[in-house]
């Protein structure tokens, strides 16, 4: 690489580009004399660079800011064609609603500003032009107020760019600013509050009902204030132009044309609350929250930083994380070195904790946060693993409200973190959780981590793992082993025939015979005796067990032999049957249960809705609040489900785009065969009309064979169309056996809709409350401000040792839990098929919680009906 | 997105020498593979692990275990067949360099699976890293099998006392149980052991057919066991009559 280029991609780092030196002003004036130098011969190159280090590392758009302004004084040419492209680029991200380019482009133009390139009044006028959109937006009369995501995204943009210019802009055109500010005072009083109760980490507390959370507009205006109250003084935000303001005012400043947002979207000719929600879920899906704030540290650890510092520090983060996905140093060497004179560690932590847990789903999987935080414990060896357990630690205490979505990503993210460090964890600080009900949230989550650890490693390893807490012992998954009815041992009591039958089938299966000789056999030799239950079993269990020894075992046999379960099971009440038998063999091992129920569906064995009806048995249900065994099965077959239909999806836009260059290809070749044969040629003297015969031949064939591949790929196109809309029927048939089920299974459960009640009341329900144990919780206080309980310091977790809540009611939070989070993940999916669900499952009797629950998880507003 | 700094030019640090084709049509199958290839792995991580651990970047259509070629055991890698190339370029970004059964996993995309690719292709019959590594790596069955070679050789010149073997790096359980397991022994001993490694579902019925060649090979194993090479519990021998693991693997696209 040249080296003007590392010393722009480097500028702002303690790095060996810049001598280790870590002077700002320093950096710019080396880096400005190297590309000085080049300027002449490389200037469209330098171009193109610069504007991409500005948009991939916009931490250091302060420092690209002020390059531009000293280039400004050698070339004013060269900038001016900086501001063009902007501009154009900015008008583009608009157009097409690229949310991190348009708030990058942003603080790129105030940076521009504040090192004299722009006129503060042109940075002004795009401020008023989105404020403008925004405010059309949410007008009941002339807009569309579904589409107050956007609005609100324009918003954000605007008063993100104030820590970067907010005191320039103050000193400079004091009446303007201030303008701009009352007009966003004024959006903020006709837009509505955004209250996303479906999207927040923690189930709301509903008994301080009258304690409104701020959205994050609100929040991030109040920070706003205080900064502008404050001077708009900003710590975290370098200002290297400052140091060449003298030399600056010299640069002409340049024009920035206008720009103009796109229209709203028309709304609906027929206005109802059911078209306005699916427009409000559509804009929410283009312009989403960027983050949400996780508060899980005690205020004490972060309380130091100025309110806008947090919010610029989680800037530069979610930059970071968002354009170093897969450069794993790069990301971990920025993320530890913002340019930020104070220590954030917790910050850190947070912001990447509230992506792990983002609802409904983090920019990126999961994993890829897992990632970072394995690297950060790295890279800050002596303070981050520490903060990383604070915040599990608190996340723990928090369990029992936290998001059932959160918790499954987070029981993920710890087993698959602690499988990275040696499995190291202080389990005694939870072996109280022994003492807790087997349905106790937290006892629940202990039990799911231990789970993942054994399939991400092997028991005996994780039962070492946990001696210093051995009790918990008996939180381990069983030892996995499959559960053969025929193996013959342990007085399995099976009838000596059917032993024998299994016996028979295995030497068959081992003698190589074919899926349709076995399934002849079967007919002829075992069902007509012993009729379809024992049939079921014996088949089921030997070929589960012929397939036992691995993932690529099971497959094989599915592969080769799952014919013969198909025909024995070809409609949805003996897929059940199946699959219960599945559950039977592998009853020790979740895993294995998960993977071969999910192969079945795979191989079109057993339906989904087969699957749906099983995890809605009565032996499943009885698990729904103590285990995550059915729902993951539940989380499987919807997933896949979905997984065929976006397949469908991206195969039909594929598909599309062959259909029109077919046709393409089609019309030309038909246009040159025409055109050929309307030549006309001379033939022994003689003009004759058309080319020469071997040519019109030729063309001919070529126009022929357009057309046949026009055609056929017409056919494919629709005969996917055709899929898809069946897969579309099936799914919605899906979601409605789904939320029957639900439905159902709550109204038997969940006390009288007639009495008023609430999560809130269902948590406080106690049955014996004053016969449990209270001597520990004398040692604990409970903050009131923020729910967390603090620990004492001695007695480690024991504090939170007044879980109460009975059997029932933790079984109708739980499945309340997971009703939300299953709407939420797939309520795209969903909301196509609201009104049949509205006409067949919400209707007047489904329990108000039920309601709830499925409301909050689409986002759905309540008062719409 | 951080094509600032990232490499583009290297895809894969490692080029397939059997690969029929130039260096674009490699590169060319690498950007549209669905197959990542996992290297560095224990002989003794299963297949369910490696499940669980790539599931986490999306639905996994097949695994594929690397193998000796002579003793159709594991051998220290595999390839992970997703429906999607996002997973599987999710797969390569975050899993590779992290840890699997406490060793540091490589994660590459791979060109894709054709039969014949599942097995070592060392001299004799593992990776070819595996002939010649001179550190004792007990996750990868002790020494490289070269120092294996000539460790027995210098065996057959002198007999060891047991004293001797303080020497050495510390001794493996010399079983692990599906070959036999149940057989002959109790589970109990190889518990509590501090090099014990992995669950098994015993398996009786293919551990039968070995389990004789097995007790008479473990017999030798405990005076020899530093120049032996490890038998991976997970997979039956070569040479049993039942020839259904290569023939599973035949039957693949």
């Amino acid at each position: 690489m040249s080296s003007w280029k590392s010393l722009l991609l480097r500028i702002g780092d303690k790095s060996s580009e810049y001598n280790s030196s870590s002077d700002f002003k320093d950096h710019v004036e080396t880096c400005f004399g190297a590309l000085r130098r080049e300027l002449a011969h490389s200037s469209s190159e330098i171009l193109s660079f610069l504007l991409q280090c500005a948009e991939l590392l916009p931490h250091k758009i302060p420092l690209y800011g002020t390059l531009i302004g000293l280039l400004n004084l050698e070339d004013e040419d060269f900038v001016k064609k900086i501001v063009e492209n902007t501009q154009n680029s900015f008008q583009d991200a608009l157009d097409s609603g690229n949310c991190d380019r348009i708030r990058i482009l942003m603080r790129f133009l105030t940076a521009l500003m504040c090192s004299k390139v722009l006129q503060p009044s042109s940075l002004v006028v795009v401020f008023e032009t989105l404020l403008s959109s925004a405010a059309i937006t949410v007008d009941e009369e002339k807009g569309n107020p579904s589409w107050q995501a956007r609005a609100d995204f324009y918003v954000i943009c605007i008063l993100s760019c104030l820590p970067w210019g907010g005191a320039e802009l103050a000193e400079q055109v004091p009446e303007e600013i201030e303008r701009v500010l009352v007009g966003i005072q004024a959006y903020l009083s006709i837009r509505r509050h955004t209250s996303d109760s479906g999207l927040s980490f923690f189930e709301d507390d509903e008994s301080g009902g009258d304690v409104v959370e701020k959205d994050f507009l609100e929040d991030l205006w109040e920070r706003i204030q205080v900064l502008s109250n404050n001077g708009w003084k900003v710590e975290s935000v370098p200002r290297p132009h400052l140091s060449f303001e003298a030399q600056l005012v010299a640069g002409k400043s340049h024009e920035f044309g206008p720009i103009s947002c796109p229209e709203q979207p028309e709304l609906p000719s027929t206005i109802s609350a059911l078209s306005y929600g699916k427009q409000k879920h559509e804009a929410e899906l283009k312009y989403p929250q960027r983050t949400r704030r996780l508060n899980i540290f005690p205020a004490s650890k972060t309380e130091d930083l100025q309110p806008i510092d947090r919010f610029v520090v989680e800037e530069y983060l979610l930059d970071v994380l968002l354009f170093f996905n897969g450069c794993r140093k790069e990301c971990a060497s920025f993320m530890v070195g913002l340019p930020v004179p104070f220590r954030y560690e917790y910050l850190m932590a947070e912001t990447i904790f509230s992506q792990l847990l983002l609802l409904p789903d983090p920019p990126f999987k999961p994993m890829y946060y897992t990632l970072v935080i394995m690297d950060l414990c790295k890279a800050l060896p002596g303070a981050f693993p520490a903060v990383v357990a604070g915040a599990v630690r608190a996340l723990f205490d928090k369990i029992a409200d936290l998001d059932m979505e959160c918790r499954t990503r987070l029981i993920l993210w710890f087993s698959h973190h602690l499988s990275n460090f040696q499995f190291i964890w202080p389990w005694e600080e939870w072996a109280y959780v022994l003492d807790l009900p087997k349905w106790a949230p937290q006892r629940v989550f202990v039990q799911e981590i231990l789970e993942r650890e054994v399939r991400l490693s092997y028991w005996d390893k994780i039962k070492q793992s946990i001696e210093n807490a051995s009790a918990l012992e008996e939180l381990l998954p069983p030892k996995g082993g499959p559960n053969f009815k025929y193996s013959g041992v342990d007085g399995q009591e099976k009838p000596e025939q059917e032993q024998a039958l299994s016996a028979e089938l295995s030497d068959k299966v081992k003698g190589r015979q074919s899926a349709r000789e076995i399934i002849v056999w079967v007919e002829e030799n075992i069902y007509p005796t012993h009729g379809l239950e024992v049939t079921l079993s014996v088949v089921v269990q030997t070929l589960l067990d012929i397939g036992s020894k691995s993932f690529t075992h099971l497959i094989t046999v599915l592969e080769r032999y799952g014919q013969v379960m198909a025909k024995l099971c070809p409609d949805q009440d003996k897929q059940v049957v199946l699959i219960a038998e599945v559950g039977s063999y592998w009853k020790n091992n979740a895993q294995m249960t998960a993977i071969a129920i999910d192969r079945m569906m795979g191989y079109r064995l057993v339906s989904n809705l087969a699957i749906v009806r099983w995890v809605f048995s009565p032996e499943n249900i009885e698990q729904f609040h103590i285990s995550d065994r059915p729902w993951e099965v539940l989380r499987n077959a919807i997933s896949k489900t979905y997984n065929r239909i976006t397949d469908l999806r991206k195969e039909i836009s594929s598909l599309k785009k062959g259909v029109i260059s077919a046709e393409e290809a089609a019309s030309k070749a038909k246009a040159d065969l025409e055109a050929a044969e309307s030549k006309l040629t001379l033939v022994e003297g003689e003009p004759v009309l058309g080319e020469n015969p071997a040519k019109l031949k030729h063309l001919k064939s070529v126009a022929e064979k357009a057309k046949e591949e026009e055609e056929s790929t017409h056919d494919s196109l629709q005969a996917k169309e055709a899929l898809l809309a069946r897969a579309l029927d099936e799914n919605e048939v899906l979601f409605l056996s789904i939320y029957k089920n639900f439905g159902t299974v709550l109204m038997e459960r969940l006390p009288d809709a007639s009495s008023d009640v609430t999560l809130q009341s269902l948590k406080s329900i106690h049955g014996d409350s004053m016969a449990v144990d209270l001597e520990e919780s004398s040692t604990m206080e409970v903050d009131d401000e923020n729910g967390i309980p603090k620990k004492s310091q001695s007695n480690g977790g024991k504090a939170t040792n007044t879980y109460t809540v009975r059997e029932k009611e933790q079984w109708c939070l739980s499945t309340l839990g997971y009703v939300k989070a299953f709407s939420r993940q797939y309520a795209s999916e969903i909301w196509p098929h609201i009104e049949k669900l509205d006409a067949e499952v919400f209707t007047g009797d489904v329990h108000p919680l039920f309601r709830k629950a499925v409301y909050s998880g689409l986002r759905r507003l309540s008062n719409e009906l | 997105m951080a094509s600032l700094f990232k490499d583009l030019a290297k895809l894969s640090a490692y080029r397939d020498r059997r690969f029929n084709g130039t260096q674009e049509e490699f590169e060319q199958a690498l950007l549209n593979s669905i197959t990542v290839y996992i290297g560095n792995m224990s002989f003794y991580t299963t297949e369910e692990q490696v499940y669980e651990l790539f599931s986490r970047a999306g639905e996994i259509k097949k695994i594929i275990m690397g193998l000796d070629k002579n003793s159709k055991t594991p051998c220290g890698f595999c390839f992970v067949l997703y429906y999607s190339r996002e997973d599987a370029e999710d797969a390569v970004k975050y899993i590779s360099g992290t840890i699997l059964d406490d060793r540091p996993i490589r994660v590459d995309f791979d060109w894709g699976f054709v039969e014949g690719r599942q097995w070592g292709r060392g001299r004799s019959g593992g990776q070819v890293r595996d002939e010649y590594r001179t550190d004792y790596d007990p996750g990868r069955g002790g020494y490289g099998k070269l120092v294996q070679r000539e460790l027995e050789a210098q065996r057959q010149l002198v007999d060891y006392g047991a004293g001797s073997l303080g020497s050495f790096p510390p001794v493996i359980p010399p079983h692990y149980g599906r070959h036999g397991g149940g057989h002959g022994h109790g589970v109990s001993n190889r518990h509590g052991r501090d090099y014990h490694r992995k669950r098994h579902r015993d398996d009786d019925r293919y551990g039968r057919e070995s389990s004789k060649r097995n007790s008479d090979h473990e017999s030798r194993r405990a005076s020899d066991h530093e120049s032996r090479p490890e038998k991976n519990p997970r997979f039956r021998e070569s040479g049993d009559s039942d020839d259904e693991e290569e023939d599973d693997r035949k039957r693949r696209p």
